[in-house]
């Protein structure tokens, strides 16, 4: 009658309402500091960050940050904010969900099915790329928008966002019941640029305007089914709340696949990025326990650059990707976020370097991209999507030693503008929605870029011989009203 | 020992979040007559700027400054019973602080309100998914100088617009500055919704609040920006 995953969210869902109380100040300020620093110095991770080699290439300390993740996992599980309750989990339900887990995962139905796998490092299987993150775009825009950010299907395998800044002309706030139509609204219009598209199969990612779960009631029925997924995203660190259980068994009661994350901040709770990384692995074991995801979203965040592509957290996300994948088969989802925005040199290098690091650790996915952090509407154009596409399944088959001499011939280009980067052109200013075209300037800085890179050795004519003019060939059917 | 190596133990044990060493520190302090004032300014205030100088570098972090901040209360605590209640504890501000309603990315707003409170602010934390309502009341409870609002969500940001017209509306805008940032809030956005103040990143968003206490007459002025990067490239 039910997925046995039900069962299990509801057995976490009583633990919530059992396990031990605690102060949420205590949780955050006390608990996760220093138990993440007492577990760093039993493992000796302290100060094992490598400024001078940001794509770690060293398994056994993947292997002991594995380790000493396993340990912080079964010592704290995660808090219920809700209850200010501590959800803890057993060695059992660890090592049960790590067997129990599929060996690939189907997104998506018919011709536009994709297949999803679990790497190891270096592993040769493409990754996948879900597209775009949710950048707020204009409404007028939304359907051509989407149209072009899925019209190379060796990119984009799956539709995640863009974000609604409005519905019918209406602002959406925030857990309002705008925000339950926006759900169905944007879930219907996806519908329809896939259509389009002739990409009608495609795996829908979430509601990207929902922000709590009443957007998601709203689209989940919409999107029902045939390989769809639902997001549920935690706050930080190793938190969970109702709304997160909410949207997984909105999830559930649709037949969707779960995609459940849980971030770590470098300078927040965990501390430098030694606990961040720490407690990156600790959510990627926890998050398939307790909230049942098919596959998780977890990442490393530096909080004073507003992005992951500055060597301390690139080098959090390699050793705590690299944890994961070398000690077991889940499937994991990592984002780049970028700074730079569309258009620019930045936000190509931090994208090239960030999705090379996340590929040759091991991530089986990424949704991106998120042009210039995600902070202003209309500043994302489906050639982002197109080059962390690129980039991000090119990369497949590299080592991590190549990648980390391309990461460090790379970083000097872009991390110095890192705290304060070039927002870039809006959508209307370096793309044609008629044609589906970058303007000539875009197209030019892609080119441009692209042969450089190639030129350091990352293989991104893996997927295309040449850019633009390869891509046409291999275009689908435009279909459009 | 001197007065000056028990103050600067004092200063250290607050940038430690050391709160217990702290007051003993104080204690003995006051045990060999040196003024309370003296305890405030030469001692425990300057581990508050020794912390805020780690975090910034990166050597520290938001447990490490909630800690010093817990460590300072405590000193203040015990300064204020010596004194009877007669020394001015000069206070910069009071400032109400929370994440809009809808959203509980409050990473960002957590080391805002610690920062805040290091640097010498009473700061009321909400926590997140906080209701214009619950920013008005809690404002008026406290007797607010600031209501700083914070938003990693476009679909939370029209609470902040919503803010500014509820005091507005509700004859009140002379008592409170209205301060926005996060994320997506850009210093645009915060001038078209008539907020007095906005800051890029969380050390931005003190020297606002300092900026906008030394102006004075809330919703009166010009929207300040603070963009402390932006000065450096320019």
């Amino acid at each position: 009658m039910y997925d046995i995953k039900v069962q299990r969210v509801v057995q976490n869902l009583e633990k919530s309402y059992s396990g031990r109380i605690i102060p949420m100040h205590e949780w955050d300020n006390k608990i996760i500091p220093s138990t993440t620093k007492a577990i760093l110095k039993k493992h000796g991770l302290q100060g094992t960050l490598d400024l001078e080699n940001p794509i770690n290439c060293d398994d056994s300390l993947a292997d002991a940050f594995f380790k000493a993740g396993w340990e912080l996992a079964l010592e704290l599980g995660f808090y219920c904010e809700d209850t200010e309750r501590v959800i803890k989990v057993s060695e059992e339900e660890l090592l049960e969900s790590i067997r129990d887990y599929p060996d690939h995962i189907v997104l998506g139905e018919g011709q536009d099915a994709v297949t999803m796998y679990p790497r190891r490092p270096e592993s040769t299987v493409e990754p996948l790329i879900e597209a775009s993150l949710g950048i707020v775009c204009s409404e007028e825009i939304y359907l051509p928008l989407v149209q072009g950010i899925v019209k190379y299907p060796k990119l984009v395998d799956a539709l995640h966002g863009p974000s609604l800044a409005t519905v019918f002309g209406h602002t959406i706030r925030s857990g309002s019941p705008l925000e339950t139509l926006a759900g169905h609204y944007e879930s219907k219009l996806k519908h329809e640029a896939l259509w389009r598209a002739g990409r009608p199969g495609m795996c829908c990612v979430g509601v990207n305007s929902a922000i709590t779960e009443y957007g998601h009631l709203g689209g989940a029925a919409e999107v029902a089914g045939r390989g769809n997924v639902t997001q549920s995203l935690c706050p930080v660190e190793m938190k969970v709340t109702f709304s997160n259980f909410h949207r997984v068994l909105h999830g559930l009661n649709n037949g969707h696949k779960l995609r459940v994350g849980a971030f770590s901040y470098i300078g927040g709770f965990a501390g430098p990025p030694e606990g961040a990384a720490l407690t990156c692995v600790a959510n990627d074991l926890l998050v398939p326990v307790i909230l049942q995801s098919d596959y998780t979203s977890s990442y490393v965040y530096d909080i004073q650059l507003f992005g992951n592509c500055g060597r301390k957290a690139l080098w959090a996300n390699s050793v705590s990707t690299q944890a994961i994948s070398r000690n077991t088969g889940y499937m994991r989802n990592k984002i780049v976020n970028q700074t730079g925005g569309p258009c620019t040199e930045m936000f190509m290098l931090e994208a090239a370097v960030g999705l090379m690091n996340h590929c040759v650790s091991g991530a089986s996915i990424s949704t991106q991209p998120r042009s210039a952090g995600g902070r202003y509407t209309d500043y994302i154009t489906p050639v982002e999507c197109w080059w962390t596409g690129e980039v991000f399944k090119s990369c497949a088959g590299m080592t991590r030693v190549q990648a980390n001499e391309i990461a460090k011939a790379l970083l000097p280009r872009y991390e110095g503008d890192l705290p304060a980067s070039d927002k870039g052109f809006s959508v209307y200013e370096c793309y044609d929605l008629k044609t589906q075209r970058p303007l000539p300037q875009y197209q030019e800085l892609y080119s441009r870029v692209r042969n450089e890179l190639i030129d350091l050795g990352m293989p991104l004519n893996n997927v295309y011989g040449d850019t633009f003019a390869g891509m046409d060939k291999d275009v689908k059917l435009h279909m459009s009203l | 020992m001197s007065k000056e190596e028990l103050l600067a133990l004092l200063g250290d044990a607050v940038a430690d979040g050391d709160g217990d060493k702290a007051v003993d520190l104080a204690k003995e302090a006051f045990e060999t007559g040196v003024d309370p004032m003296e305890v405030l300014n030469d001692g425990a205030s300057k581990g508050l700027s020794i912390i805020g100088a780690r975090y910034s570098s990166g050597d520290a972090y938001l447990p490490d400054l909630v800690g010093s901040g817990a460590a300072m209360s405590a000193v203040m605590d015990l300064i204020f019973a010596q004194t009877e209640g007669t020394a001015s504890l000069d206070t910069q501000g009071v400032v109400i602080i929370g994440q809009s309603k809808g959203d509980i990315h409050d990473i960002g707003k957590n080391v805002v309100s610690a920062l805040l409170a290091v640097n010498g602010f009473e700061v009321h934390d909400l926590g997140t998914d906080v209701s214009v309502k619950t920013f008005y009341e809690k404002a008026l409870e406290h007797n607010a100088d600031i209501i700083a609002m914070s938003s990693l969500l476009t679909t939370s940001l029209p609470f902040m617009d919503d803010m500014v017209r509820y005091v507005n509306d509700t004859g009140t805008r002379e008592r409170f500055f209205c301060i926005v940032g996060g994320g997506p809030v850009t210093a645009d956005f915060a001038e078209s919704i008539g907020a007095d103040g906005w800051g890029q990143s969380a050390f931005d968003c003190v020297e606002l609040c300092k900026k906008l206490m030394a102006r004075g007459n809330p919703g009166s002025g010009p929207t300040i920006k603070v963009d402390s990067q932006a000065e450096g490239r320019a």
